[in-house]
């Protein structure tokens, strides 16, 4: 009797002690992934859905949350109120210089409100950072921005999920010599001095649903009006749509040494008011910007330590420390401001719309803005670039939405779309035989970014098979109809002198992605449940 | 004059509901909708930078203070600066609202021009064919969607027949000296037929039922039995004696329209590109840039308050059997 008590109570434990046993582990917690809504972006909606389809099959608990694009940024950024977000970075001509997306890893940039929400923290990875940036040699700093690459991928601090094609048409009956340029397409800054007319009429008309927030160059916080504005103001260099650094108001560009870069301007450059551009106006501006509450290109302008005139033509730029980005991104990126205009104005960033001075020295000379509706610029015929110029000016309309642009270009109204096409209205353009469908390649990038901060993101492992289970080929074959390519580094293919094609893919790959789960500690419950 | 007492004390209360609505607004932005420097981060923006920004907008006050500064700006009749456009608020809207009310006013007039005598005549051949099929196109009308109807109708007059132009209010570029030099050409009632045109079908559906079937209620009162057994031809019955005493509720409807005119069909201005006050509510919604839409939000407020107690007043003299107390 005694036995048989001791023997049934042994069965017994036999019997609910294995299932103990395995519930030691604990059930991973749902998994939220926070991505656009359908209306804003179709395509990181859709995506959202086919990732999350996948994690189901690695046993996880997974919803999607469409969410209203600004409270999507505040909650990334601000909050850093998330698991799992996608988002994007878009691709500018001045993040071609690797400087700024590499910075998204950078543990400086994980507090509240920056650019590295995920918060991935390598002190290794932030050493090189730190590294490359002041390194002067193009080619030990291409060695490093390859290493950082390297260092990041097996960590899969985010998933970048593709880069996205631009995809634009322009009017081919009207112009000729349209030569997209990676990440700007046909609105770059070459375009309006590029274009042949082949018609009576010598306007090159954009339209696009973007318009700019204000024209004031000592306020302006967008792309667009920075992308409408840089025809007007000039720079004493640009880059060409191979992304080479060409002297333009500069007549040369001379590194004295690692933290002085001299500057001699070309000889007779004039104002759209007439009067010369003199060295002076070169420090005025750089100086004008560096004392002003404006931060735009602050993170330009951190190196430089001040402006020196040495003679009317010649500045030289004494750095506070070696700056790889210096001598390509600021000099291209900041416009020089006529001083005798700016200097009488005593809050620049509180001139009345009316009241703010269009006055620059770019190849093209400001004529009309209309908020909301419509701009205008017009050649400007002293301009020492002007013989190249085959147009007479430049509009850009503005429409509500992109189904008004792509209306727009069928009717004729406008010449060249200057954002891309909906990925429907592409076929309806390549079928009309007045369009010419342009397609490049973009530098931005799509990303899914991990939490750190959150249970389980913390593992290396789970975030890694994570990553494998994203069929990124399939988002761009799918969702893209092929018009982009799987993203793999925070610097894309086409970005080729910087881009590491050699780092750690992690391609789809479901079976490697349990493997690393399991690896890592990981079970799974009877009913299929991920646990730990 | 009894009447003076009772208009006070309206206007007043209107006066308390625009204050209320104001109060609204105010915190209903900055508690709901994201930090307008949050957009900024995508613009490469550091926090310190952002914070710079913040301070420039007044944000960086306590909330309470906000409040005042804002309330007695508004009293002053200053929006304040917009966010986005870094220009004073008014003088962004006044365009904008003049914009929206010269599409809407031209569609209501058409809607109501035609769907007032057309229900009214449909009440009188009721039950026929005539009747069901003004039943059907006004419900169909009604009922879909306008960025739908706009953008068949871009399609059919403007792409395939290229008739007329599909977006904006005028043919750019254009230069015009003021508001009034912008709309009194041919060019922008060239703009104006195709949106106005589907604005008035989709409100052509409420004066048409509310008429017709307002009338049907009307012809069983007794002093159109009167005005039958007096001998009176069927027509002077019908609009003298019946359409008059059925235009009640459609003085309402029509006020009503009107009042929420002034913030304009958002979709028909998007899909037609119409540089109306009902595109920047969106853009200002979008990009948290609460100055611009409190004051477009207080606009279409005051409209609909003040067209209300118009209305309430106007019924008295309409219908005297309504009494102001």
């Amino acid at each position: 009797m005694c036995r048989g008590k001791v023997a049934s109570r042994l069965a017994l434990c036999l019997a609910l002690g294995v299932p103990v046993a395995l519930q030691a582990q604990t059930a991973v917690e749902p998994i939220e992934i926070i991505t656009t809504t359908e209306a804003y972006d179709p395509i990181r909606y859709e995506g959202a859905y086919i990732i999350a389809e996948a994690w189901r099959e690695l046993g996880l608990d997974v919803t999607v949350s469409p969410t209203e694009f600004s409270t999507l940024l505040s909650k990334f950024y601000d909050q850093q109120d998330f698991a799992v977000t996608i988002s994007g970075w878009s691709g500018r001509v001045d993040r071609l210089d690797p400087q700024f997306y590499l910075g998204t890893l950078s543990s400086d940039n994980a507090v509240m409100g920056a650019n590295n929400p995920g918060g991935y923290s390598n002190p290794e990875y932030d050493k090189l950072f730190e590294a490359q940036s002041r390194e002067f040699d193009q080619t030990k700093r291409q060695e490093m921005v390859h290493k950082l690459q390297e260092i990041a991928a097996p960590d899969a601090p985010l998933a970048i999920l593709f880069h996205r094609d631009e995809v634009v048409a322009y009017n081919k009956n009207n112009f000729e010599n349209m030569k997209a340029m990676a990440g700007e397409a046909l609105y770059s800054e070459w375009v309006p001095m590029e274009a042949k007319p082949l018609t009576e009429r010598k306007t090159l008309r954009y339209g696009g649903p973007q318009s700019p927030d204000n024209i004031n160059p000592m306020l302006a916080n967008t792309v667009w009006a920075w992308k409408w504005m840089r025809l007007y103001y000039d720079r004493l260099v640009r880059l060409t749509p191979d992304v080479e650094v060409k002297n333009w108001m500069a007549e040369s560009v001379t590194a004295i040494d690692e933290q002085t870069i001299e500057v001699k301007l070309r000889e007779g450059l004039t104002f759209h008011d007439g009067m010369p551009v003199t060295s002076a106006d070169v420090k005025f501006s750089y100086d004008y910007l560096v004392n002003s509450d404006y931060g735009y290109f602050n993170s330009y302008l951190t190196a430089l330590d001040n402006v020196e005139i040495l003679d009317d033509l010649t500045v030289r730029f004494n750095l506070n420390a070696p700056s790889a980005p210096f001598g390509s991104i600021t000099l291209s990126q900041i416009s020089i401001l006529p001083k005798h205009i700016w200097e009488k104005i005593e809050n620049p960033m509180e001139l009345a719309p009316g009241d703010i001075p269009t006055v620059g020295s770019g190849p093209f000379k400001f004529s009309q803005y209309t908020l909301g509706e419509f701009m205008k610029l017009d050649k400007f015929e002293d301009h020492f670039h002007a013989d190249e110029i085959a147009i007479d000016s430049v509009e850009f309309q503005i429409f509500a939405d992109s189904e008004g642009v792509f209306t727009a270009i069928q009717t004729g109204q406008i010449d060249v779309t200057a954002w891309r096409m909906e990925a429907g209205q592409i076929p309806l353009a390549e079928q009309n035989e007045n369009l010419e469908v342009v397609s490049v390649p973009d530098f931005g990038y799509y990303h899914l970014t991990y939490n750190l901060r959150k249970p389980h993101f913390e593992d290396v492992a789970f975030r890694r098979a994570l990553t494998k289970a994203i069929d990124r080929e399939r988002i761009v074959n799918v969702l893209l109809d092929g018009r982009g390519e799987p993203g793999s580094s925070v610097i894309a293919p086409v970005n080729a002198f910087w881009h590491n094609a050699f780092t750690e893919r992690l391609d789809y790959d479901m079976e490697a992605a349990k493997t690393e789960l399991e690896e890592a500690g990981y079970s799974w419950s009877s009913d299929g449940k991920l646990q730990k | 004059m009894r009447n003076s007492g009772y208009l006070i004390r309206r206007f007043l209360q209107a006066l308390l509901a625009l204050f209320i609505i104001a109060t609204l607004l105010f915190f209903l932005f900055r508690l709901g909708l994201p930090d307008p420097t949050t957009v900024l981060v995508s613009e490469g923006l550091s926090p310190e930078q952002r914070e710079d920004v913040r301070r420039q907008f007044g944000l960086d006050l306590p909330l309470w203070n906000q409040y005042l500064i804002f309330l007695q700006n508004t009293l002053t009749g200053d929006f304040g600066t917009s966010f986005h456009y870094r220009a004073p608020v008014s003088e962004i809207i006044w365009e904008r609202l003049g914009n929206t009310l010269v599409l809407m006013l031209a569609a209501i007039f058409v809607s109501y021009g035609i769907g007032v005598p057309l229900g009214a005549w449909l009440s009188w051949r009721r039950g026929s064919s005539v009747d069901s099929w003004g039943i059907f196109f006004g419900l169909m009308f009604r009922s879909a969607p306008m960025f739908w109807t706009g953008m068949i109708s871009i399609l059919i007059f403007g792409v395939w027949l290229e008739w007329l132009p599909t977006s904006g209010m005028r043919t750019l570029p254009y230069e015009a000296t003021g508001f009034w030099d912008k709309i009194l050409t041919l060019d922008f009632l060239r703009h104006l037929i195709l949106p106005a045109m589907i604005v008035a079908l989709f409100y052509l559906g409420s004066p048409l039922l509310i008429m017709r079937n307002t009338m049907l209620e009307v012809y069983g009162e007794d002093f159109i039995e009167m005005a039958r057994a007096k001998g009176l031809q069927e027509r002077s019955v019908l609009f003298r004696h019946a359409a008059r005493n059925a235009l009640l509720p459609v003085v309402t409807q029509l006020a009503v329209t009107i009042g929420l005119a002034a913030g304009g069909q958002v979709v028909v201005e998007v899909v037609f590109s119409w540089p109306g006050l009902g595109r920047e509510i969106l853009n200002a919604v979008r990009t948290s840039d609460f100055p611009l839409a409190q004051a477009c939000f207080l606009i279409m407020a005051t409209f609909v308050i003040f067209l209300n107690l118009l209305v309430d007043i106007l019924y008295s003299t309409l219908d005297p059997r309504v009494r102001l107390s």
